[in-house]
């Protein structure tokens, strides 16, 4: 058998809209999760991040392409599929008719597990998620984050091998953002497999063991966070010029030997380099040197927002 | 399949449970037409029979308007994601709707004894076995109200959609039912058309059996019309459900 949990190639899904152009949502998405990682999509709003989820969770069938999902093949064996993953969407999925508990257990009731595995189960659950003082409340009543975390209990009620979690931390406060992370730490490191999408840089940069970044129903770079953010090398310079020395500054910089790449316009060029403290001298030397005027200047190391720009052109941060 | 509708149905009576208040909110409205309106019957048609005949009727309205409300349920939990959270899960997609639909019967039932409770109490006298018998057909309209409901939404997918929806099924469904006068009364080509509408048979065969009637043509009628109807909406809904996770 193979470690990879998610196995992908081709995945198409085009909506048909009424009156107007079919939608590409997703345009033919290759991916490879293996067994007990953090695999983080990350991308802008439209990106097709849910439309690629609700695919492999069994919930739309995709117009083209294969994947193999916890063992078994999407589209000939959803209910074997259907029982190894958990899924928690965007809306999260709690039914507020009644309490939190009373979600988990039903939740794992309808996986099979008995009444009393079931009770011990959710129990179990409440107190790893800090709930228990709210569990046998309405979940009407229950404020966003907790909702939040209940979602999670619910998609884990049966130890599913795999779990998608749709933009998981939309909506939390930094202290429960940074808490949910642990969480999702903890899941990994009990063996189960983490499928998320998220827009935050951060976040896939600080969760994710691997990821792939979406654009327009496209994986545009693939790979963990430090060979993505490699491969658009190590640090970026940026500079500010006034408009009018936008261009002999973009060509002068193009022309240093240790610029890998030039991107930008004269509000922020960006010169990618291999090692920044070393370059920034030489490049300030050659400014200089130049005769051009640099109004501000910063180095930083690179992010992923700058594999998404190099990749697309755009900031994840404009296009989001 | 029958273990999810049980863990499903157990749920939703929890669910009900926690919220009786709309429970009784449901026979509110028939309740009024008892108190409000039969009374002017009693004037119109002098002989003692006028409550008896219109309690049918009243039982039939709740099967009418609590029935078609129970699709704001479902989008709500549409909305929240979730019918899209079990459907990712191996839960019998057919469940999904039937227990709802079972609580939604018993529910029915329960509002309908209340009426039934409230009219005896008004000083209706009627068939015991007769009744009996009627509670099997508001079972059944209960079915048939319920499915249709829940497809309705699950079609539509918008409350405001549904909402218009409902109002156009009511007025023709209540007026074209004898309810409010008697069909009799009606030119030909509005009996012709009354005779397509379902309720209008489950009236007519309130009436024959709270009457004690059993022989009138139209309590099989209404029972097998009711029934079949029930089970074609059931199947909508099914496959309304099924389409919202392909
Ligand atoms: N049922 C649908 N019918 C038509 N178009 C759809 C449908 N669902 C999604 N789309 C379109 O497909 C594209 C991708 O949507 P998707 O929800 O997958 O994006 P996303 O990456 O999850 O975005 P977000 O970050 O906003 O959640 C969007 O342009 C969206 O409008
Ligand atoms: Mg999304």
């Amino acid at each position: 058998m193979s470690d990879l949990i998610v196995e992908a190639t081709g995945l198409e899904k085009t909506y048909p809209v009424r009156r107007g152009e079919p939608v590409h949502a997703v345009r033919g998405v290759d991916l490879d999760v293996r067994a007990g990682e953090v695999f983080g999509l990350l991308g802008p709003n439209g990106a097709g991040k849910t439309t690629t989820v609700r695919m492999l969770a069994t919930l739309t069938a995709p117009t083209a392409g294969s994947a193999r999902v916890a063992g078994h093949d999407l589209l000939r064996e959803p209910r074997r599929v259907r029982e190894r993953i958990g899924y928690v969407s965007q809306a999260g999925g709690v039914d507020e008719t009644v309490s939190g508990r009373e979600n988990v257990v039903l939740a794992a009731r309808l996986h099979g597990l008995s009444a009393r595995e079931a009770a011990r189960r959710a129990a179990e659950l409440l107190e790893v998620f800090a709930l228990t003082d709210v569990a046998d409340r309405p979940a009407r009543t229950l404020s966003g984050g907790q909702r939040r975390r209940f979602a999670l209990a619910i998609g884990l009620a049966h130890r599913p091998e795999l779990i998608f979690l749709d933009e998981p931390t939309t909506g939390l406060d930094p202290r429960n953002r940074a808490a949910f992370w642990q969480e999702i730490r903890g899941l990994r490191d009990g063996g189960t497999a983490v499928l998320l999408t998220t827009h935050y840089l951060d976040e896939a940069d600080a969760l994710a063991d691997r990821l792939a970044i979406v654009d327009h129903g496209r994986v545009v770079a693939a790979g963990t966070p430090g060979e993505l953010k490699r491969r658009v090398s190590g640090d970026v310079i940026t500079l500010r010029v006034p408009a009018a020395d936008a261009e002999p500054a973009s060509r002068l910089l193009a022309a240093q030997p240790y610029v890998r790449e030039v991107g930008g316009d004269g509000g922020g060029l960006r010169a990618y380099v291999g090692d920044g403290d070393s370059a920034l001298p030489a490049l300030l030397r050659a400014i200089e040197e130049g005769g051009l005027r640099v109004e501000a200047i910063s180095l930083r190391r690179a992010t992923l927002d700058d594999v998404f720009l190099r990749q697309t052109g755009r900031s994840l941060r404009d296009a989001a | 399949m029958i273990k999810d509708v049980r863990l499903l149905f157990a749920h939703e009576v929890r669910g009900s449970l926690r919220n009786p208040f709309w429970l009784l909110f449901g026979v509110v409205q028939p309740v009024l037409w008892l108190v409000l309106f039969a009374p002017l019957l009693d004037g119109l048609m002098p002989g003692g029979s006028a409550l008896r005949d219109f309690t049918p009727g009243a039982l039939v309205l709740i099967a009418l308007s609590s029935g078609l409300s129970v699709g704001y349920g479902m989008l709500a939990r549409l909305r929240a994601g979730v019918l899209e959270r079990l459907a990712a899960g191996p839960v019998s997609r057919a469940a999904l709707v039937l227990a709802p639909a079972l609580r939604d019967m018993v529910v029915l039932v329960g509002q309908a004894a209340l009426l039934l409770g409230l009219a005896a109490l008004m000083g209706m006298r009627a068939n015991p076995l007769g009744v009996a018998l009627t509670l099997v057909l508001v079972a059944a309209l209960g079915l048939l109200s319920a499915t249709l409901s829940y497809a309705l939404a699950l079609t539509a997918r918008d409350e405001n959609g549904l909402a218009q929806l409902n109002a156009t099924l009511y007025v023709p469904m209540l007026l074209l039912t004898g309810i409010i006068l008697p069909m009799a009364l009606a030119p030909g080509w509005l009996q012709a058309i009354a005779a397509a509408n379902p309720l209008y048979h489950a009236v007519e065969a309130g009436r024959a059996l709270f009457a004690g009637d059993f022989r009138d043509g139209s309590i099989p009628l209404a029972l097998a019309l009711t029934t079949g109807l029930a089970l074609l909406t059931l199947r909508w809904a099914i496959t309304s459900v099924r389409r919202l996770a392909a």
